[in-house]
């Protein structure tokens, strides 16, 4: 009795499936990925030299993932109990994530000096990434749509920059400006090999910065490119069966750039915690 | 062929020929990784964060063919 229930929901399902494909389409509307990605500035303020300053969506994105990051930080060291609640537990493990698993396991000396700067930019770069996947009213004429302040090259490339400017102050502060430098070729090798290996390693330290900007910036952008591909795939179908399809197919996909998110900012931090530690550490 | 339809052409193939580079790396990565954790499982966390590290960085160079693609698509 019981298998002929369940044998019947499912020829049920399967003829609803079925007949969604014979219902006509809707209309068709115009949507285009690219269009998330244009800031268009929200107050316009005048330009300094090259350097525009008008407010852009951009902008009031960073500022919420400062003000939500400041307010869940004093909620939850105000509150404090000895037996945690889901939240505070959430919260510490991200800290002790920070503490352990990236300063800890990473940098050998100037961990105190440090923690604060690596700890700052992983909740920095995992909130912008995690606020990028909530519609807020910041698209055209207000209406709710998706952005990522990361998936903007100049805000990955000012993070970078930070990270950029910390190594070589932490290494110059530690050994000196003209040592720091003359490291960066070992002094074990023969003369000429050692100009070769300092232009080497002076090309590839530059790199770093392009690495970690370009890296956070591409990975959000074509996350959220195919976020939109999927949720907008249904209009170009056209019909109702290639939407039930998509809808989960947009679900999952949604769930890989959770994880996305969440993975780009552990690499942003643990990173810039190789980087500083290797300038501290030069000899190895 | 005109400039825009070679434009789109090398975008495309910019992107085809440079994820076979990282495909490959992610591919042998990941598999050592997995052959050390069967071999050594109570120090899976640590290669687990070491992978995952290594993830990101050849991703990296993946995503670097997308910028260019991006590049030749809209802004050249």
């Amino acid at each position: 009795m019981k298998r002929g229930l369940v044998a019947a929901w499912l020829v049920l399902g399967l003829v609803a499936l079925a007949a969604l494909a014979f219902i006509p389409g809707g209309h068709k509307t115009e949507f285009s990925v690219a269009e998330e990605f244009e800031l268009q500035p929200l107050i316009e303020l005048p330009s300094i030299g090259p350097v525009d300053l008008s407010i852009t969506k951009a902008v009031v994105y960073l500022w919420i993932a400062a003000a939500a990051l400041i307010v869940i930080a004093i909620v939850v060291s105000r509150t404090l109990k000895p037996i945690p609640s889901r939240f505070q537990y959430a919260v510490e493990t991200l800290y002790g994530l920070a503490r352990e698993g990236i300063v800890g396991s990473v940098m050998k000396s100037g961990q105190a000096t440090w923690f604060p700067y690596i700890a700052g930019a992983f909740f920095f770069v995992l909130t912008s990434n995690l606020l990028g996947l909530i519609p807020l009213p910041f698209a055209e004429h207000h209406q709710f749509g998706f952005y990522a302040a990361t998936a903007n090259l100049y805000v990955t490339l000012a993070l970078a920059l930070c990270t950029f400017l910390f190594t070589h102050y932490a290494g110059i502060r530690k050994n000196g400006f003209v040592r720091y430098f003359r490291n960066w070729a070992p002094p074990s090798a023969p003369p000429v090999l050692r100009q070769l290996i300092l232009v080497i390693h002076a090309v590839s330290e530059a790199f770093r910065l392009v690495s970690l900007s370009v890296r956070l910036f591409a990975n959000m952008l074509a996350g959220h490119a195919i976020l939109g591909v999927f949720f907008a795939m249904a209009l170009i179908f056209q019909s109702y069966l290639a939407a039930a399809a998509l809808q989960m197919g947009s679900v999952l996909i949604y769930l890989f750039e959770i994880f996305v998110a969440f993975i780009q900012a552990f690499i942003f931090a643990i990173l810039s915690a190789v980087y500083i530690g290797g300038a501290l550490d030069q000899e190895h | 062929m005109d400039a825009e339809a070679t434009k789109l052409l090398a975008a495309g193939i910019s992107m085809g020929v440079g994820s076979l580079g990282p495909a490959l790396g992610l591919g042998m990565l990941i598999s050592k990784a997995l052959e050390s954790i069967a071999r050594q499982p109570e120090v899976s966390g640590d290669i687990r964060t070491n992978m995952f590290i290594g993830i990101g960085v050849t991703e990296a160079v993946a995503l670097y063919a997308f910028v260019i693609a991006l590049i030749l698509i809209f802004v050249a």
